[in-house]
């Protein structure tokens, strides 16, 4: 996976889904989110942040993906995507807060294998 | 607490199931935006019709999302709308002419690159507008 690395892409994945879970398991029960949420949210964001860190590395060591601008604006936009999940969910006082999350969740999953795809992409 | 500040309060569009629906539109206007941006700077010569209609797309997700978040029903109405056309057209387009779209567009094919929501948004947006004028008018 190159820049990707697999255990941070499949960790990222499966906390992503759990968060995606939860969210919506609040909603089903008619629940606003609680602290679970906010802190897979939180390990979520972190294990961006490093891939992010070692993507970056990989770039400026010399590596590059074919799409490298495209990359870059999936790396940058990937990270903030958990944060603003967070801020846009805990101001809605209704149960509909964990879906909110679960779609936030949900993006952030296929944006790190669009990540994925776009490092191994064939070159030209 | 559960379901507040539905119905006539200001930013009601954007309450309870809107404050999704404002989620998706978000994260469209950024997809569509970002990829517009890409097809203007780099290949606009190639498909000039095709690119100015990923750039459209592109406005109409932002007006949409802002429409929605900040309660202006009429904005988000006619945004909406436009979404609503602007996929079946283009989406049509893109399969029946694809000399005209060598490259894929948030709504082209109906927007099947991305998991054909781009054809379900917008019904779900009207749905949603519906719902809530209807709420406003009994308040």
């Amino acid at each position: 996976m190159g820049a990707m690395n697999a255990v941070l892409v499949w960790s990222a994945t499966t906390v992503a889904a759990l968060v995606a879970l939860a969210g919506l398991a609040s909603t089903a029960a008619r629940r606003r989110i609680g602290l679970v949420h906010l802190a897979g949210a939180a390990v979520l964001e972190v294990l961006l942040l490093v891939q992010a860190v070692v993507a970056a590395v990989a770039l400026a060591g010399g590596q590059r993906p074919p799409e490298t601008a495209t990359f870059v604006g999936y790396l940058a936009g990937v990270v903030l995507l958990p944060v603003a999940g967070v801020l846009w969910s805990r101001t809605e006082p209704s149960r509909w807060a964990g879906t909110v999350l679960a779609v936030a969740s949900l993006v952030t999953l296929v944006m790190v294998w669009r990540l994925v795809q776009l490092w191994e992409a064939p070159g030209g | 607490m559960a379901e507040a500040g539905r119905g006539t309060a200001p930013g009601g569009t954007a309450a309870g199931p809107g404050r999704v629906l404002v989620a998706v539109y978000a994260v469209f206007a950024l997809a569509a935006g970002a990829r517009a941006g890409v097809q203007l700077a780099t290949r606009f010569a190639e498909a000039p019709v095709a690119y100015l209609l990923s750039a459209l797309a592109a406005v109409v997700y932002v007006v949409a999302t802002v429409a929605l978040a900040r309660g202006g029903r009429r904005v988000a109405l006619a945004a909406i709308t436009v979404e609503l056309v602007g996929v079946l057209v283009v989406g049509t387009l893109s399969l029946t002419d694809r000399a005209a779209f060598p490259d894929e567009t948030v709504w082209s094919a109906f927007g099947r690159g991305y998991g054909y929501v781009p054809l379900v948004l917008p019904v779900l947006g009207l749905l949603w507008l519906r719902r809530q004028g209807r709420a406003a008018g009994r308040g």
